[in-house]
Parts: structure tokens; C-alpha cells; sequence
């Protein structure tokens, strides 16, 4: 009697056990890397980088992971914790930190390696700038620019916010809007945006959530300014629907003729091309009242775990990346601002579209700033504040409750960190 | 029931074994180790200290407005998904009590809601309901129910309706299935006595049918309670929650902590959800149980 | 009177009909329209041009085929185990007093309350620790733990409605439990062992969160890992998500059509979500 079920039993967890997707076990040296910001076109672009990678060093192979994007860092993370099965990844400025905190990033060589002398000045200070060692090489950087459509009957593209409130005001009739707004995922960041230029000199852009006199910035009178007409583009420049609006509908709204306007990052400047809309052109993004706009460096880079069993190859992959030829090709196809020297005499990266970041460059009072990344808070201030502005676009809160929410939060950071 | 002996004994425990090894192994233990979380400061950006905080989670998750707002919209969304479902589910199940031609045909078809996923059919409501290109925008202009596009999923009240709406689609079916199996375990004798004494139909339905399968719809109820708000994955890929956390529920709260990287407050809201289920299910139970009695 | 009657039930049957295969005619219509189609006003209600561009992508871009295959081989091999061991289990608790009966049941009942995800991050851990992740027989593991108190509980109640007449007089006959449980039990669940294991193989077949947690290799993929994987930064690919929900839906609602009968015969027992 007992026989046939302890068969039973056997049997299903033979089946079960035996149904692994098996993985390869021959002497050849298997790297696992992780990508963050996917999408289908980049992760073709990288297996093409990859497989230059493969070709040039025989017995090793990559296996490249592409989780989705909302949820990848938190992905990497995860796998990250158990310590096993990861080589190369992508990390971004905002979980370098907490990545090399927790001990999973490996410092990478510098000086002795030869690809390092051709990075831009800026590469080379953003891979040290977490905790002053190199955890990652930067593939490019990311900032925004205005992008707007020249045949929607606007004669000079705005250069402050409330130039671009009475120019998206006027574009506004029918179904047509003036500016894709971003109301949901990442809307905050456009708020802070605003902010930031309302408050001018007084900014602090090492830590670009206070000002020089260490109050936040969301303490003044000027963010409570700022707050009022970020509410006023969106009631009276924007479509209604663009309260839940994330990256995929505002670019989606320029691209097809819903609004005229859009902030955005240079990759967006590929997705526009692409899209079959002729008429438009970009320029530096709005500023404030005193005539300054703040907004971070975004970027990321490749970077190789503490506990790979092939630190050597990792390591390779890495630079491999980053050397001149690789890491042009990625910032092309991605329209990203390149890290190598050698990309400057590239026509690519100074014509068209690329000219506003160029006149960016040039403004003294277009300031790059550092955000508190670094903060325990970080990534919850991400979603709460998110939070905050639909409820402040849809009527729940005032401009001086989120205000004095927010303001009250990085108090509270300010005092955890010192 | 029979008596217990060795022999017995070792066979009920090997039928039992797989079952009891997977669950505690795959669900009770992650669950405990999960609750365990719940008292300790855990979040994955910063793992190099968790050190146990006493109650501080489930104090951060009570003090904040979004919880209770969470809470308030699961009220409503079970409430009226519930209505809907039940009622129209239960007038399909009437409709196809009798055998018609085609009816094995017809319910292949009706039924097909149920074989989707959450998942799917947020994004397929979430594409109909769009406010730019969705469908349900332009028959509501064809027809001239409304003349300008309503942004479904941006405007509060409208994307708890929007979602109740995709709900209660998917779950008709389930109802339906479930009822007609119900209405068919009520004993043919039974109506043919109540015809003999010349009922109607309608006092049939309402002194035989209903009084039969009372104690089957209580359960099926319950059951459909707990699972509704267990099921963020609608609400999830429909709105995330928005816009202005309008279509927040408890479990999509949930969600946004466990991808927050908190793990500890979400242990202390995942206790609360259970807490509140488990003590809903006693009072449910409890109440249908003294109805039966009466 | 009568004919009144069923003219309103024609009308209703067919209303509802066409509330419930609307959606379905619209991610039909729209995986066939070419992209610009999908995006313009006014909306076309069928495609102007019909393409089948997004059917090709998803067999050549995206590796559809081996998701089909991984999501194929997972259900079956998840809601087989799982009713295999509900047969079981269902069988000892219908049958049997025996103490820490009524635990286990509760045990396993608190189970369908649980939110998934107070679990999820242990449980990575917990898969990691046994290898099991990125593997095809982790998701099998893992499901068959989330359907064993499900399974077990409503082929309890299956068993309650057999009578235990039946088993003893095959017993009589000189039959072991086991082989009268096979012999004669079992033929008469066959509708809701099918309705258990329908069910079950849909759960499979859809789950999601489970899923995207444990698998990020390409070869590992299940369809529902590989459709969330559409929805990128820049786009929803409206398209190709509309052919990949027809192709992943056909499965289950071929095998729905196939044992309707069974599933509204078996479901009778209770305890069902979905």
C-alpha cells in the first residue's frame, strides 16, 4: 500500500526537479550582466555591443538580463542581496550609492587602464563621485531640453516658465494642447524643476534641495510662486488627461500632434526623428524670474560586482564598453551626451537638435546641480512626492500643504544625515 | 468518520506529506519570515543594518492619509464590484439554468473573461478607456452620450468607476458559473412539489430555490470578498493606483511599499490587510451562521 | 406571455453577449492594424489595411515560441503535481478523523487570505538559497505551494458528495484503500479532478508577480514575464501587446471549450477563486 504513493511522491518531485532550464557547465567563462533603462531597441543595440565583446575575447559569453523598467532596479537590487549569479551591471546615479554602501560594487582600475584618458572631464569626475573611488564608468549623461513644434504658430520658443505658460495657453483649443505635461509617474521632478528656477541665486547646487543658507527650497515664497503656475500650465496649457501622464504619454502626446511642447531628455531627440514630425526644434529649458534654470546631470554607467567569480572578465566587459568606439555607438543610438573626447569632433553631437544642449553648456546661468540622492529618504520622497502633485492637480491639496509637507521631510532628511 | 490506528495513521500522514511539505516550505515560511520583517527597520537600499523597531512600521503606515484613503477606496471597490457581479452574475446563471439550442456554445463564449489575467485585461481596459484613442471615448461620442472625450483614468471619480467597470466584466462570469452550479443542486422534487401546490415561478424561486442555496451563496460570497481585495493586479497595470492614489487599494498599496524597497512597513500593511481579513471572515461567518439558525 | 419571455431573453443573451466579446473583437482588430492605424482619430473599427506585423514581431523579435513552450510545460507540470497531490489530500481530510484535522484545514484556508507579497521578498531569498532561481522548476515549485490548499480543500468536498458506501463495498471485496479509492472513487470525480486541474493550469498559465520575481533569463521566460517586458519606458507597444494577449489567450480558452462541461459540473463543491 505505502509503495505506490511513496512513488507517487517520488515521482512528482523527480518531475518537478527535473524540468530546470539547465544551465551550461563546460569550461568557458559565463558572464550574467543586468541592463536597467531597457528597451527594445537599446537591448538590441548592447547584444551587438556584446557580441563584438565575444568575438574579440573567445571562450567568454554573456548572458544579458533586461528586466522591465519599472521595476528594474529594483530587480538588480534584489539580486544584488543574494551576493551570486551577477558580473556586470547597470548602475545609475541615484542606486550607486546605496549599491556601493552595501558592498556589492567593485572598484575599477583607472589610471592603468588606457580608455580612461580619453573619458570627458565630466565622465571621469561622475565615476568617482560616489564615495570617491570608481564604481561604475558613465556611458553618457542625460539632461533636458524643450522640445517644441515650429508650425503650431509660435514665433519664438519660450525661455522662461511663464513664457512657456502664455505660449501653451495660446496653442491650447480643440485637441490640442500646449505642453505634455507629467502628472504621474516622475511628474515631481518637473515641480522641483520649476522650483528650483523660482529660487535663483539662493540655490545651493551641491545639494540641490537646499539653499545656500540651508533652508529647503521648499520653504520660500518663490516655490509657493512656482507651485501656483506649475498648477496653471496644467489646468489651462495641458490635456486633462496628462494628470496620469508618465515618460510613454508625453513623449507619445508631442510626437502625435496632441501638444507643442516637451521637456524631455536627449533621447527623446531619436524617438522624434523617428516618429515622422518635421517641423520642430529644441532649446535650452525655461527659466526662472531672475533668469536662472537648475537641473541635474542624469547618468549611468556600467559597472562590475564585488563577489563575480571573474573579476578579470568582468572588468574587461566593462572597459570594453567604454572604450571610444563602443560607447560612441551606444550615445548615437541612444542620443545620449557621449563620455569620450573623441565623440567632440563627432558633427553628430553638435548639429540639429543637439545645439540647445550646446547653448545649455554655454549658459552660465543654466546650472548643473547634484541632487540628495545620497539621502535615506531618496527614493521614498520619489513616491510620495508623486503622489502629492496629483493630489494637488486634482484639487485634494493645496500648494501650501504639499509645500509644507515636503519642506518638513527634508528637514527631517537634513538632520538624519548629519 | 472511522477509528484511528497505526496503520492509519501512516497512511493519511504520506497522503498528507507533499501538500503540507510545499506549503510550509513555499508559503509559511516566507510569510513568517515576511511578518518577522514587519517589526524591523529592512529596506533593500540600505541592508547593512535592520535592527528591530517594535511596532515603528505599523505607527509610520497608521499616521499616513494614504493607508486610510487606501482603505476607504477598498471599501468601495469591493463593495460595488461585489453588487455588480453578484446581480448580474446571478441573472446570467437564471438565464442559462435551462438547456436552449446552442447554449453549450454560448456559454464557451460568455465565459472567456474568466480564462484572461488580471494583468491582461487591466491593459485591455486600460487601452479602451484611454482618453486620446480609446474606443469607449468614441462610441460614447458617436452615440452622443457625451460631446467632449472624458479622461477616464485621469479624473478621480471616474477611475474608480473605470476600474469597477473592468472588474466587474471579468467577474460576471465567475458568479454565473458558480450560481448555476449552485441552482443545480437544488433537488428536482423539490419543484415538483411546489408546482403541484400551484406556486409561480417567482414564489418557486423565492420559497424553494433560494432558501436551498442560501449557505452555498454565503461561501461563494465570502470567498469573492477576500479575493477581490486580494487582487490588485487590475487595478495595477489599469492606473497604479492613480491618479492622486484615487484608485488605491489596500493591496496596491502593497505593492507600492515592497517596490518603495521597504519591506519592513510592507510586512506591517501585509499583517494589517491579513488582520483585517481574518477578522472579517469570523463576523461574516458568524452572522450567516445565526441567519441559517433563525 | 411565453413569447414575450423569450424574446427578452434573446435580447439580454445577446446584449451581454456582445458586452463581453466587444474587448475581445477590439485587441483582435487592434493587433492587426499597422501602428499609425492604432494611434489616429477618428478610430477605424476595422483595420483599413491588415497587417500582421505584430504576429511576426512577436515570432521573431521576441521569442514567443519558447515562452509559449516554458508557460506550456510550467501549467502542465504545476496543475498535474497539483492535482495529484489535492487527490490525495482532499481524500484523507473527507475521510479521516484524525487530530490536527481541523488546524491543517484552517492552515490551509488562512492561506488564501495571505497578500502575496508580504511573502515575495523572503521567498526570493528562500529560492536563491536553493538554486532554484531563473529555473523553470523554481516557478513549478512555487506554484504548486500556491494551489496545494486550494486543490486540497475543494476535492475535500468532492469526496463529501461521494458516498463512502461506494469505497467500503469494493473494501469488502478485499481491496486495499488505495486500490479502491482508484478503482472507484476516482471515476466518479473524474468532472471535478478535470475542474481542478482546468483551474489550476489557468492560474498557472497567468500568474504574473510570482513570475516577474523569479525569472529574468531570456530562456526561462513565461508569456506573462514576457508581455510585462513590453511595456517600456518609451511606449506601450499597443500592437504587439494586442497580438501577444490573442496568442497567449487561445491555450486556455481552447481547453475551456474543450471541458466546459466539466468545470460547471465540478465547481459545484465550493471553494474556488478565479
Amino acid at each position: 500500500m505505502k509503495k505506490p504513493l511513496l512513488a507517487a511522491a517520488v515521482a512528482t518531485t523527480l518531475v518537478l526537479a527535473g524540468c530546470g532550464s539547465g544551465s551550461s557547465s563546460s569550461g568557458e567563462v559565463r558572464l550574467r550582466m543586468i541592463e536597467s533603462l531597457t528597451s527594445p531597441e537599446r537591448t538590441k543595440l548592447i547584444k551587438t555591443l556584446i557580441a563584438g565583446f565575444e568575438k574579440a575575447n573567445p571562450g567568454v559569453t554573456v548572458e544579458l538580463v533586461s528586466p522591465p523598467l519599472d521595476s528594474a532596479d529594483q530587480k538588480i537590487t534584489q539580486i544584488l542581496q543574494t551576493k551570486k549569479d551577477l558580473d556586470v551591471l547597470e548602475v545609475r546615479d541615484h542606486t550607486a550609492k546605496s549599491f556601493s554602501n552595501n558592498g556589492w560594487l567593485a572598484e575599477l582600475p583607472t589610471t592603468e587602464w588606457p580608455g580612461w584618458s580619453d573619458l570627458t572631464e565630466l565622465a571621469q569626475k561622475k565615476a568617482v563621485e560616489v564615495g570617491g573611488k570608481a564604481y561604475l564608468i558613465p556611458y553618457g549623461f542625460y539632461q533636458r531640453t524643450l522640445f517644441y513644434r515650429t508650425d503650431f504658430g509660435m514665433a519664438q520658443p519660450p525661455t522662461t516658465w511663464e513664457e512657456l505658460y502664455e505660449a501653451g495657453k495660446k496653442m491650447t483649443s480643440g485637441d490640442r494642447y500646449g505642453y505634455s505635461f507629467r502628472g504621474g509617474k516622475g511628474g515631481a521632478d518637473y515641480a522641483v524643476m520649476m522650483i528650483s528656477a523660482y529660487n535663483g541665486e539662493a540655490l545651493n547646487p551641491e545639494k540641490s534641495f537646499y539653499l545656500k543658507d540651508k533652508r529647503t527650497i521648499f520653504s520660500t515664497p518663490e516655490a509657493a510662486q512656482a507651485m501656483e503656475l506649475y498648477v496653471k500650465i496644467f489646468k489651462e496649457a495641458s490635456p486633462p488627461d496628462s494628470v496620469s501622464w508618465g515618460y510613454p504619454e508625453m513623449v507619445q502626446g508631442f510626437t502625435s500632434g496632441v501638444t507643442g511642447m516637451l521637456i524631455q531628455d536627449p533621447e527623446v531627440i531619436k524617438t522624434v526623428e523617428d516618429s515622422g514630425v518635421t517641423a520642430w526644434s529644441t532649446t535650452p529649458i525655461p527659466k526662472g524670474p531672475t533668469g536662472y534654470a537648475f537641473q541635474p546631470v542624469g547618468y549611468a554607467g556600467w559597472g562590475a560586482t564585488s563577489f563575480t567569480k571573474h573579476p578579470k572578465e568582468a572588468v574587461k566587459l566593462v572597459q570594453f564598453l567604454s572604450e571610444a568606439k563602443q560607447s560612441i555607438a551606444f550615445a548615437k543610438g541612444n542620443s545620449l551626451i557621449p563620455i569620450s573626447k573623441q565623440a567632440q569632433n563627432d558633427p553628430q553631437f553638435s548639429q540639429g537638435a543637439w545645439k540647445a544642449y550646446l547653448q545649455a553648456q554655454q549658459d552660465p546661468k543654466q546650472v548643473t546641480t547634484i541632487r540628495p540622492v545620497d539621502y535615506p529618504g531618496w527614493s521614498q520622497f520619489g513616491v510620495d512626492s508623486d503622489r502629492d502633485v496629483q493630489a494637488l492637480l486634482t484639487g485634494k491639496k493645496t500648494v501650501a500643504e504639499v509645500l509644507k509637507s515636503w519642506d518638513a521631510f527634508w528637514i527631517d532628511q537634513a538632520k538624519k544625515v548629519s | 468518520m472511522r477509528t484511528f490506528s497505526v496503520r492509519r495513521a501512516r497512511f493519511i500522514a504520506l497522503c498528507l506529506l507533499p501538500g503540507v511539505v510545499f506549503v510550509a516550505l513555499f508559503t509559511y515560511y516566507p510569510v513568517i519570515r515576511g511578518a518577522v520583517m514587519a517589526f524591523q527597520r529592512y529596506n533593500l537600499f540600505d541592508l547593512t543594518s535592520t535592527p528591530f523597531v517594535g511596532l515603528e512600521n505599523f505607527r509610520a503606515v497608521l499616521g499616513e492619509d494614504r493607508f486610510w484613503t487606501a482603505l476607504r477606496n477598498t471599501g468601495t471597490w469591493v463593495a460595488v464590484s461585489l453588487f455588480f457581479q453578484f446581480f448580474l452574475g446571478f441573472g446570467l446563471a437564471l438565464l442559462l439554468r435551462r438547456h436552449f439550442r446552442g447554449r453549450g456554445l454560448y456559454q464557451a463564449w460568455v465565459f472567456f473573461p474568466w480564462a484572461m489575467s488580471g494583468f491582461l485585461i487591466g491593459l485591455l481596459w486600460r487601452w479602451m478607456f484611454n482618453g486620446q484613442f480609446g474606443v469607449i471615448n468614441d462610441l460614447l461620442l458617436k452615440t452622443g452620450i457625451i460631446d467632449q472625450r472624458i479622461g477616464f483614468l485621469a479624473t478621480p471619480g471616474w477611475a474608480m468607476t473605470s476600474v469597477i467597470v473592468a472588474n466587474v466584466w471579468y467577474g460576471v462570469t465567475f458568479f454565473a458559473i458558480m450560481i448555476m452550479a449552485a441552482l443545480q443542486s437544488v433537488p428536482k422534487e423539490l419543484y415538483e412539489a411546489a408546482s403541484v401546490d400551484g406556486a409561480s415561478r417567482l414564489r418557486q424561486f423565492w420559497h424553494v430555490t433560494l432558501p436551498h442555496i442560501r449557505p452555498t451563496l454565503a461561501l461563494i460570497v465570502l470567498l469573492r470578498i477576500i479575493w477581490i481585495l486580494n487582487f490588485p493586479d487590475l487595478i495595477y497595470s489599469m492606473t497604479g493606483g492613480g491618479p492622486a492614489g484615487s484608485t488605491d487599494i489596500i493591496t496596491t498599496f502593497l505593492i507600492q511599499q515592497v517596490i518603495g524597497g521597504d519591506y519592513g512597513r510592507a510586512g506591517a500593511v501585509g499583517l494589517l490587510i491579513l488582520g483585517l481579513l481574518l477578522s472579517f471572515s469570523v463576523f461574516y461567518l458568524n452572522a450567516t451562521r445565526f441567519e441559517k439558525a433563525r | 406571455m411565453r413569447r414575450v419571455a423569450t424574446v427578452a431573453k434573446v435580447v439580454v443573451l445577446t446584449a451581454w453577449l456582445l458586452i463581453t466579446l466587444f474587448p475581445l473583437y477590439w485587441i483582435v482588430v487592434t493587433s492587426l492594424k499597422p501602428k499609425p492605424e492604432i494611434f489616429s482619430v477618428p478610430l477605424k473599427y476595422w483595420p483599413g489595411t491588415v497587417t500582421f506585423e505584430h504576429y511576426a514581431d512577436l515570432f521573431s523579435f521576441a521569442d514567443f515560441g519558447a515562452y509559449l513552450l516554458n508557460s506550456l510545460m510550467v501549467s502542465l507540470v504545476a496543475a498535474g503535481s497539483v492535482t495529484a497531490i489535492g487527490v490525495l489530500g482532499g481524500y484523507t481530510l473527507a475521510r479521516f478523523a484524525f487530530p490536527g484535522r481541523g488546524v491543517l484545514m484552517l492552515a490551509f484556508l488562512v492561506t488564501q487570505m495571505i497578500p502575496l507579497f508580504i511573502a515575495l521578498g523572503p521567498l526570493y531569498l528562500l529560492m536563491s538559497d536553493l538554486d532554484l532561481l531563473n529555473r523553470l522548476a523554481g516557478l513549478m515549485l512555487v506554484y504548486v505551494a500556491m494551489l496545494v490548499p486550494f486543490a486540497t480543500i475543494i476535492m475535500r468536498g468532492f469526496y463529501e458528495r461521494v458516498p463512502v458506501a461506494l469505497e467500503e463495498a469494493a473494501q469488502v471485496d478485499g481491496a486495499s484503500r488505495l486500490v479502491a479509492m482508484v478503482r472507484v472513487v476516482i471515476p466518479v470525480m473524474l468532472p471535478g479532478i478535470a475542474a481542478t486541474f482546468i483551474f489550476a493550469f489557468v492560474q498557472c498559465w497567468n500568474e504574473l508577480f510570482l513570475a516577474i520575481t523569479f525569472i529574468d533569463s531570456e530562456d526561462a521566460k513565461t508569456i506573462p514575464v514576457a508581455m510585462n517586458s513590453f511595456i517600456t519606458q518609451y511606449d506601450i507597444d499597443w500592437g504587439s501587446m494586442a497580438a501577444a494577449t490573442v496568442v497567449s489567450v487561445v491555450p486556455t480558452l481552447v481547453l475551456f471549450a474543450a471541458i466546459r462541461r466539466y468545470i460547471v459540473e465540478g465547481l459545484t463543491a465550493g471553494a474556488v477563486k478565479g
